[in-house]
């Protein structure tokens, strides 16, 4: 056990909980904004999946993964910008249009896979990564000074570029939220549309301006998975991390911070279970230990949540009746 | 609106939704059609297509041109089995407004349960697969309890939890199966045979549609509906369900038990999606051998949207995706169209089924023309 432990306590293993957690951080993002524009899109899942596959064609065929990287980011807008219309123009109920996008995104990634690349014949599983090669991926990046301290260098230097970003825009999602107009606007039209719409804000135009965000940070995360975390597109790659990150956002109480460390809840979850399997435990009992965390996660964040509201309530009431003596 | 006209117009913009998703598919089969000139792509269009519309219930050959072909549609008959049952676990759901999308991991686990009473637990003929079906639902009632709970008790999101659940299902039963249960002497993993006495007899199992086989399986599905059916609109709990669904907070103040009410939908909806499970495993296999989820729960969600979450409209949207599911599968074989389109056409037509405002101006004309109509009775009525 305590051997297990000493295997546990190395550069690489916290390296890699970072490496994992990247595109649920993402997605985390994507979700804690729409969420304060007041509605879910659980259609993160195939957007990635969307994403991660033009971004791996594109850096193919135009050779270079800067333009792989532009391509997944349109394609999570583009499709997003869909969703929305369908959920605000055609009053489509928007979890409908999320379950739809993912149905999409799990085979019909698949069939348009086959059909570009022309790898039909014979191949069930058809799948980019044999296109990609590693000069086609998105570039890891050492940072010079900080990789020289032993230990914490070994954690923090040397990720890939999509990773700093995803620390970058965690920060810069908060201010966005909290110090610009138009967080205001998508906290406003979250909290009470009807209100946000007599002060003049277009609340349609907020709504968009939340999904195609969304739709951005679905496509750096799929840009991710395809291009950095795997060489490649395969079927299935983002298996759930679009709906763990439902469950971080909700976990994370909807904010920024909150969200990126339970993000890095799972992918801690997710790098022990590839330990565990490392030491001999079946994958197949490894595989499910952060859907399993996630579920836990989400009881221990209503229970607290619980709590909180009722001693608020209690709090209320006995200042409520003080005030009446 | 009069019933005619609302009758016509849901007729009408359904068939224009199928249209539009046809419509999709055709440009993709076009895109994807072997060819190097446009004539030659739209020739290859065109034969594909033949197979994708017609194709599933009718032969072509050179010289007798087309021919109807029983075994087909009793192959789409089988079908549909699994996928009435995943149909009606997610209308039940859907009409509670609980997305519990379980369904998936629901029908891996109740086929699983199954096979196991199958395998491990013999039992005479006549009560061995009522007793594995039976078995099988409750089993997954029995998880389907963690997402209901938790939502009752604590307003855990069900739609996350189950969707975590379908995962945890499939690797923990690919782990049993790995680990313990499988036939060691195979080459693939999957279990040992079932006992003879656990299958599900054929209902129709005639030589000459060679290999064409279709379960009691058929008519348990559909008497599945009528109870669905019945229980829905024709009961208590069914109304009160309902009622949930399109006002939760009115459906509390009016002195309905909500948290019983939640819990109750998604404990049908396990039951009825493992039974499925169930039912498809002893009725066309031997051994378990699946290692990923099925998809069927996927495909009950569209079928539950297509059905507007009415149990007897089920049927009917459960042939029209497996009619299209092996429209797809013949053209994959015979035009060399992945076969994948299928959730293109799918995810397309869902959209445009659930979308409230589609189609919306042509509603808004049928409306302002019923009322005036009205107008002119009254006024004639007055006039006399």
């Amino acid at each position: 056990m305590l051997d297990f432990l000493g295997k546990l306590a190395t550069p690489e293993f916290f390296f890699s909980i970072i490496r994992i957690s990247v595109p649920i951080i993402f997605a985390t993002l994507a979700a804690i904004v729409v969420e304060k524009a007041g509605f879910a899109n659980i259609g993160l899942e195939g957007l990635m999946m969307f994403s991660a596959l033009s971004g791996s064609l594109v850096s193919y065929y135009a050779g270079s993964w800067f333009w792989g990287l532009l391509a997944a980011l349109a394609t999570g807008v583009l499709m997003s910008l869909a969703m929305g219309f369908f959920a605000f123009r055609l009053k489509t109920d928007i979890i409908l249009v999320g379950i739809a996008i993912n149905m999409m995104g799990s085979g019909g990634t698949l069939f348009l896979c086959k059909v570009i690349t022309n790898l039909t014949e014979g191949k069930a599983m058809a799948s980019t990564t044999g296109l990609i090669t590693r000069a086609l991926c998105i570039p890891n990046i050492d940072i010079p000074l900080i990789e020289k301290i032993p230990f914490l260098g070994g954690i923090i230097s040397g990720h890939n570029l999509l990773t700093y970003l995803a620390f970058l825009f965690c920060i810069l999602t908060s201010v966005m939220l909290y110090k610009t107009p138009l967080g205001l606007n998508i906290r406003a039209t979250g909290e009470n549309p009807n209100a946000a719409s007599s002060v003049g804000v277009s609340v349609l135009k907020i709504k968009y301006t939340a999904i195609a965000f969304s739709g951005l940070m679905s496509g750096f995360g799929g840009a991710f998975m395809s291009m950095a975390y795997a060489q490649g597109w395969s079927q299935d790659m983002v298996s759930g991390r679009g709906f763990i990150a439902l469950a971080a956002q909700a976990m994370g109480g909807g904010e920024c911070l909150g969200g990126t460390l339970s993000a890095l809840v799972f992918g801690f979850a997710q790098a022990l279970g590839i330990k565990f399997s490392a030491i001999g435990l079946d994958s197949n009992l490894a595989s499910p230990i952060p859907y399993a965390v996630t579920i836990i996660g989400l009881v221990i964040f209503a229970v607290a949540r619980n709590n909180r509201m009722k001693k608020r309530h209690t709090l209320a009431a006995v200042s409520e009746a003080k005030a009446k003596k | 609106m009069t019933r005619k006209r609302q009758l016509r117009f849901t007729v009408i913009r359904s068939l224009v939704a199928i249209l539009i998703a046809l419509l999709v598919a055709t440009v993709l089969i076009f895109i994807s059609a072997e060819g190097k000139t446009f004539m030659d792509k739209l020739q290859a269009t065109g034969e594909a297509l033949k197979q994708l519309l017609l194709g599933p219930i009718f032969r072509f050959s050179k010289n007798a041109g087309l021919s109807f072909e029983a075994k087909r549609l009793l192959d789409i008959f089988a079908a549909m089995i699994p996928i009435i049952f995943t149909g009606l676990s997610v209308c039940v759901m859907f009409s509670a407004n609980q997305f519990n999308l379980g369904a998936e991991g629901g029908i891996m686990l109740g086929a699983f349960v199954a096979a196991m009473v199958a395998i491990y637990l013999p039992l005479p003929a006549g009560i061995h697969p009522l007793v594995a079906v039976l078995l099988c639902g409750t089993a997954v009632s029995v998880v389907m309890l963690i997402p209901a709970l938790l939502k009752a008790k604590l307003n855990v999101s069900e739609m996350v939890c189950s969707l975590m659940l379908n995962y945890i299902i499939m690797y923990v039963i690919k782990f049993l199966m790995n680990s313990f249960l499988a036939d060691k002497s195979k080459g693939q993993i999957q279990s040992h045979r079932f006992l003879e006495s656990a299958n599900i007899p054929a209902m129709v199992n005639d030589p000459l549609f060679i290999g064409a086989k279709l379960t009691w399986g058929f008519p348990l599905a559909l008497i599945a509906v009528l109870l669905c059916g019945l229980f829905m609109y024709r009961s208590r709990w069914g109304y009160s369900i309902r009622m949930i669904g399109i006002n939760q907070e009115f459906a509390r103040y009016s002195g309905m038990n909500v948290g019983k009410t939640i819990v109750l939908s998604q404990l049908i909806g396990g039951f009825l999606a493992g039974a499925g499970g169930g039912i498809e495993m002893l009725g066309r296999y031997e051994t378990f051998s699946w290692n990923a989820l099925p998809g069927y729960g996927w495909t009950g969600i569209t079928i539950a949207i297509l059905a507007g979450n009415n149990p007897y409209m089920v049927p009917l949207a459960a042939f029209f995706m497996a009619y299209l599911s092996k429209g797809c599968d013949l053209m994959a074989t015979y035009a060399r169209v992945p076969a994948q389109l299928i959730n293109i056409i799918q995810g397309v037509i869902f959209l445009f089924f659930a979308a409230d405002r589609f189609l919306s101006k042509y509603r808004q004309k049928l409306v302002v023309k019923s009322a005036e109509e009205e107008l002119a009775r009254a006024g004639a009525l007055k006039e006399d």
